[in-house]
């Protein structure tokens, strides 16, 4: 497909699902509604929905996909691997396992009033610990089956910390609801707070990883041969490690786990577009966006009261199980 | 002389014993050994892709001194594996040959047209055979414009017309000032360069002209083969 219309339609979609976001839910509005809100106008009732109960979900739910989409495209060429994903490497379990720890730990610490920082704070720390396993149980260039693996048995050894501490805190109906909000992810009350929390990190932190786009193109073909042609390996592996680990442990802390995201996204658009990171990294970040505002509106508008994490890992598993089957 | 590759005890631990050894501009050399001699990773120290003790010079200049995007511009070197993992179209792995002097596309073009690959130029490397995506690796290395080049095995893969076209252009670069340095299988083909390195379990023990070093006696101590030197086939390419 032509890569000069990929920007546009990107954006066309980011926004249609954005300004869905805002339109649709218990209250429907119209688009017209939704502006008028936006800049202040319109009645009280939509523009408290508007202004400070959507928009903040949506713009937490924005930054979210971006970052999981960043994250993903880091991933895949870190490891040269087109399956590694912060999901299935574990690296989101470890995010979430530091949120859990402080969200039960926490009121017995004392550190309740922190929470809002120490939140964020532990999921970065959770998620370097996950990614730090991750490196030493497999190396670069590692074949699907290692990377994979290793990926099953940090979930499984992760997942386990978690359900630890969910069971030690069972007699905390408030302490467990929250726990479980993390371990199936979701943008439900998000608020200014969350933004300001997540947002401009996130930004900075694809901001930063923008230009990398070409060394990274050169480390997908074998990390010698990029040494070979200029590229500063060392470096730039310790920019991507940092980027996509901050990236996914942001990303958690702001919605819970998310699987898939950074799995599909990067998949679907390399599909598209080719394998060129200088593209490939801008579009993942507003494909991801797009598709996680996307499935946020699935969960509303769903009657059961789907979880975000259920509806991507839903989407995200069948095609996972058909990218294994295709033979590459 | 002075040199374009100047290595001393350059050694790696369990695979390279003390190797010194001296590249001068225009010097077209084989490296040549049993497999596990320790050929690649001999190309891979001195090409500062590998963290190996002695020292290694280039132009006189230590390799440790020398920035990485610089070190792209000087030294070019070919891996035996080429690794594609991502389906990137042929021409844009040759003109990441390009990448250290800020994706300037000069000789990419050049380069894909010299190593055969114009009409698969658009083409995902990932969909080359084994032989075709080496000339791709080795296309990368030429667009570099690298006057020092190290080859590991560029032709083990290719058919006789493309391989003996590999060696042409080794010579031409040679030719043009450039240093070439090939590892090679095909002692025949070593005995047209103009130095033969040989190595065994990790050691020099040969190095200087070819009809000097390749030897019967050194032959069957090395490659444990017995070698006679007959009048055979020799597939060349057309004088045109």
């Amino acid at each position: 497909m032509r890569s000069r219309l990929a920007i546009p339609a990107l954006l066309a979609l980011l926004a249609l699902a954005f300004l869905a976001s805002l339109a649709f839910g218990e209250l429907r509005l119209s688009f017209d509604q939704v502006l008028s809100a936006l800049l202040g106008g319109g009645d009280d009732i939509a523009r408290t929905v508007v202004r400070d109960f959507r928009l903040p979900r949506a713009l937490v739910g924005l930054a979210v996909g971006a970052a999981l989409g960043a994250s993903g495209v880091v991933m895949q060429a870190f490891f040269r691997n087109p399956l590694a994903s912060p999901g299935l490497l574990g690296v989101s379990s470890g995010g979430a396992l530091g949120a859990v720890a402080v969200l039960a730990l926490g009121p017995m610490l004392g550190v309740a009033a922190a929470t809002m920082w120490a939140l964020p704070l532990a999921s970065v720390i959770g998620a370097f610990a996950a990614t730090g396993m991750v490196l030493m149980l497999a190396q670069r260039g590692a074949g699907t089956e290692r990377l994979l693996l290793s990926g099953v048995a940090l979930n499984a050894l992760l997942g386990a910390g978690t359900s630890f501490l969910l069971t030690t805190t069972a007699g905390h109906f408030e302490v467990n609801a929250q726990i479980l909000f993390w371990l199936m992810g979701g943008l439900e009350s998000r608020s200014w707070e969350h933004v300001w929390m997540g947002v401009p990190p996130i930004l900075l932190a694809c901001l930063l990883l923008l230009p990398l786009g070409r060394a990274m193109n050169l480390l997908s073909l074998g990390e010698q041969s990029a040494q070979s042609l200029g590229v500063d390996v060392r470096r730039l592996r310790w920019q991507l490690i940092v980027l996509s680990t901050v990236l996914t442990a942001l990303a958690t802390a702001v919605a819970g786990i998310v699987g898939f995201v950074g799995l599909v996204v990067p998949h679907v658009l390399r599909l598209l577009f080719g394998p060129d990171h200088r593209r490939l990294l801008p579009y993942s970040m507003l494909g991801g966006a797009a598709f996680l505002l996307a499935c946020d509106l699935i969960t509303r508008t769903f009657p059961l009261g789907l979880r975000l994490g259920v509806v991507t890992s839903l989407i995200g598993g069948p095609f996972f199980l058909w990218l294994l089957r295709r033979p590459r | 002389m002075s040199s374009a590759l100047h290595a001393t005890d350059v050694a790696v631990s369990g695979r390279l014993e003390a190797v010194s050894l001296e590249l001068g501009p225009g010097e077209l050399v084989a490296v040549v050994g049993p497999n596990g001699a320790g050929k690649s990773t001999l190309i891979q120290a001195l090409a500062g892709l590998l963290p190996a003790r002695g020292s290694v010079h280039w132009n006189g200049q230590l390799l440790s001194r020398i920035a990485v995007a610089e070190r792209g511009r000087r030294l070019a070197w070919v891996g035996q594996e080429a690794l594609f993992e991502f389906a990137f179209p042929v021409r844009e792995v040759v003109a990441q040959g390009r990448y250290a002097w800020g994706d300037d596309p000069a000789g990419v073009e050049e380069a894909l047209a010299t190593l055969d690959l114009v009409h698969l130029a658009d083409r995902p490397v990932t969909r080359l055979s084994g032989g075709e995506r080496h000339r791709a690796g080795l296309a990368r290395a030429l667009a570099t414009g690298a006057p020092i080049q190290l080859w590991d095995e560029p032709v083990a893969q290719l058919d006789v017309r493309h391989a003996l076209e590999v060696m042409r252009l080794a010579r031409q670069l040679a030719d043009g000032g450039g240093t070439v340095l090939v590892s090679l299988h095909d002692l025949r083909a070593a005995y047209r360069f103009d130095r033969v390195l040989v190595l065994d379990q990790g050691r020099l023990v040969g190095n200087g002209r070819p009809h000097e070093v390749l030897t019967a006696p050194l032959i069957r101590r090395v490659f444990r083969v017995e070698a006679t030197f007959v009048e055979s086939l020799v597939p060349e390419l057309p004088k045109d």
